[in-house]
């Protein structure tokens, strides 16, 4: 059995001096090699600070994460750097390429931050990765000159060209419209079968988390559930996450197997 | 360093008005700057040598010493007497070293010993007080130019052969190749001839100034060998005093006097014009830093998501902090060659403006690419310790704050 790509135990995150809000209040989670999970839950859940956690962006309070293997707490800041450049991809909701560079310019990015130049040895491997995005004929426009979609697709490539064990998506689709959000999802899903990278995407969008292999649920700083859903089938699934948290469900179409679509 | 380099230019080149008007601004300054210090440097020269030019900036003369009364001593002459009481001016006697010592030093320019002595001109029943002035004809032109300074005869000084000024020669209706005696204060009376007539700018010398053959004045004026001083002009007019007072020092029995002495409020009016434009310089260098610093620090927020991605992605501090500093140099060097151009235009439009009426400029201008080069040095590295307070900032930048947006 091989050994886990995160192994996170106790994880808590105060913030605050005078008043003090508790984001996390004890997390155990393990992810393992190729894995894609979805982390749902309200606003609120502390969602978004366990995924900077797990991404080393953030410190926690308490707590020990372990990451390839290696305790991430005992890591200076510039360590870190360096780590998350060489094993951890992103992919952010907003502000997601550098509007100074260009789609290429801006996959090579972390090359670049790795080898402290600027030079094109990657270009090619940049290439094939903006191709399996789709966007083979935008290589050199400038990052202003894609549309949302377009964006997040070379953001998806740059997270990728470190060749990343584990990639990070924080809202990926939250910005695009349903089409793109699709298109999008199943890049993902493609990338992570092909290229074995594992996902942890943090998400409102039912529609992800129910195709993940993996749901997490988290209330008030604690997970709550942690499910495989890939064994199960749709109408399981959703009936599991439907009923809490789709406030605008018809619930007699619910019941109605063949109606597929609930917004 | 390369990955940060190519970041800043592509966030200047991105940027581009903002640029432009940064290196505006600090091209602007610089040229000020070098403009006003060529100016003033310029202005300065031309004063100093329009003052001693064409005149001694250092002379060595016996060290004096005054007696009451009597006339007559063992080595001296009387100089001049006023009342019952006589300037006694010791002659300068073992003159030959200090003349070789001084001809041979590299800071010299012109080296001239003077036999002198005061007299009348006799003309036509009267007489007018000159100071008679032995020289050797070659080294005493290296200082006075009198060559290019004559105004009718030619440049011819032995025997006889004197030079007067123009006032003189007016007063005494003398022109070139006419007769005159010479009276000596001992009585002794010598006919000479106007070789040439010369016009040194200055009323007094014009009126009182003879100049005869070394020679020939130290025997009419009872020297022997002696001589009354060497007159010395420099390289480096400044350094005049300190270079008088190391001579003094080395021979013994020698006094010396310097320009710097003689033209001290000339001398006060350029210190502080130069202290003045210093100033001006270094407020005009600091309004650049703050310039830039600002306009940086604007930079760092409008760059804020930028660098929290690139932090994400594994950018250090250090070298998110990097980025700016090195916008901060890149600003100040082209910026600083911009201007140092603008500023070389600058003192060749005032060169060319100002000779437009007379055809001739008001005053030369040099323009010294040294100390354009300290400019633009001084304005690179100002221009990087500006971008010191923003880089802090965009390293103290928490990439889960921006991103989230």
């Amino acid at each position: 059995m091989a050994s886990p790509l995160l192994e996170a135990s106790e994880l808590t995150m105060v913030y605050g001096t005078v008043v003090k809000t508790h984001a996390l209040k004890g997390v155990n989670l393990t992810i393992n090699s190729g894995e894609f999970s979805s982390i749902i839950g309200y606003s609120g859940s502390g969602k978004t600070t366990l995924l900077n956690i797990l991404g080393t962006l953030d410190r926690p309070t308490s707590g020990t994460l372990r990451l390839l293997g290696e305790d991430i707490t005992k890591m200076s800041d510039a360590q870190l750097a360096v780590f998350r450049n060489r094993n951890l991809g992103f992919i952010f909701q907003f502000h997601h390429l550098l509007p100074e560079f260009t789609a290429l310019e801006n996959v090579l990015m972390p090359t670049w931050i790795q080898s402290r130049n600027g030079s094109m040895k990657m270009a090619s491997r940049a290439k094939e990765l903006l191709e399996l995005v789709g966007l083979k004929d935008r290589i050199n426009n400038k990052a202003t000159a894609l549309s949302g979609g377009q964006q997040q697709r070379v953001a998806i490539a740059r997270a990728l060209i470190n060749q990343p064990q584990l990639i990070l998506a924080d809202e990926p689709t939250g910005n695009l419209d349903s089409e793109t959000t699709e298109q999008v999802y199943d890049l993902m899903r493609n990338i992570n079968a092909n290229l074995k990278s594992a996902f942890v995407v943090v998400t409102h969008n039912d529609h992800i988390a129910a195709k993940s292999d993996r749901i997490i649920e988290m209330k008030d700083g604690l997970i709550t559930r942690d499910y495989p859903a890939a064994a199960m089938d749709n109408d399981a699934v959703w009936s599991e996450i439907a009923p809490k948290y789709c406030r605008y469900c018809n619930r007699e179409l619910e019941t109605d197997g063949a109606t597929a679509l609930l917004l | 360093m390369i990955f940060e380099l190519k970041i800043a230019l592509r966030f200047l080149k991105d940027g581009r008005g903002q640029t432009t008007f940064i290196l505006l601004g600090i091209a602007i300054g610089v040229a000020v700057q070098i403009f006003l210090g060529t100016l003033i440097s310029g202005l300065q020269k031309d004063l100093v040598n329009g003052t001693v030019g064409s005149s001694p900036h250092m002379t060595f003369s016996a060290a004096e010493t005054a007696e009451a009364s009597g006339l007559g001593s063992t080595n001296g002459f009387v100089a001049a007497s006023a009342g019952n009481f006589s300037r006694q001016e010791k002659t300068l006697d073992n003159w030959q070293p200090l003349l070789t010592t001084l001809d041979q030093a590299p800071e010299t320019t012109a080296v001239s010993p003077v036999a002198e002595g005061s007299g009348f001109v006799l003309k036509s029943g009267e007489r007018w007080p000159i100071l008679v002035r032995g020289i050797e004809p070659e080294r005493a032109n290296d200082i006075y130019d009198l060559k290019s300074k004559l105004s009718a005869g030619t440049f011819v000084v032995e025997g006889d052969q004197v030079l007067i000024g123009t006032s003189l020669a007016a007063e005494a209706l003398l022109e070139a190749g006419d007769t005159f005696t010479l009276e000596l204060p001992g009585g002794q009376r010598q006919s000479l001839t106007v070789a040439g007539i010369f016009d040194l700018g200055n009323n007094s010398l014009n009126e009182t100034w003879l100049f005869m053959s070394l020679s020939r004045a130290q025997r009419l004026l009872g020297l022997g060998d002696d001589i009354s001083r060497v007159e010395v002009q420099v390289e480096d007019v400044f350094a005049a005093d300190l270079l008088a007072e190391g001579y003094e020092k080395q021979f013994i029995g020698i006094k010396s006097e310097n320009w710097k002495v003689q033209n001290a409020s000339l001398l006060s009016a350029l210190t502080s014009q130069s202290s003045s434009s210093l100033t001006i310089q270094a407020f005009v260098l600091l309004a650049i830093t703050l310039g830039i610093a600002s306009v940086l620090a604007v930079s760092v927020v409008q760059k804020s998501k930028q660098i929290g991605i690139l932090k994400a992605m594994g950018t250090s501090s250090a070298s998110a902090s990097r980025i700016f500093l090195f916008q901060g140099g890149i600003l100040g060097l082209i910026g600083s060659v911009i201007g140092s151009g603008m500023g070389y235009a600058l003192t060749q439009a005032f060169l060319w403006g100002t000779s437009i009426q007379t055809g001739e400029a008001l005053f030369p201008l040099e323009f010294d690419p040294a100390a354009a080069g300290v400019i633009i040095a001084i304005a690179t590295v100002a221009s990087i310790v500006s971008a010191l307070f923003p880089a802090r900032r965009s390293a103290s930048l928490n990439p889960i704050d921006v991103i989230r947006g």
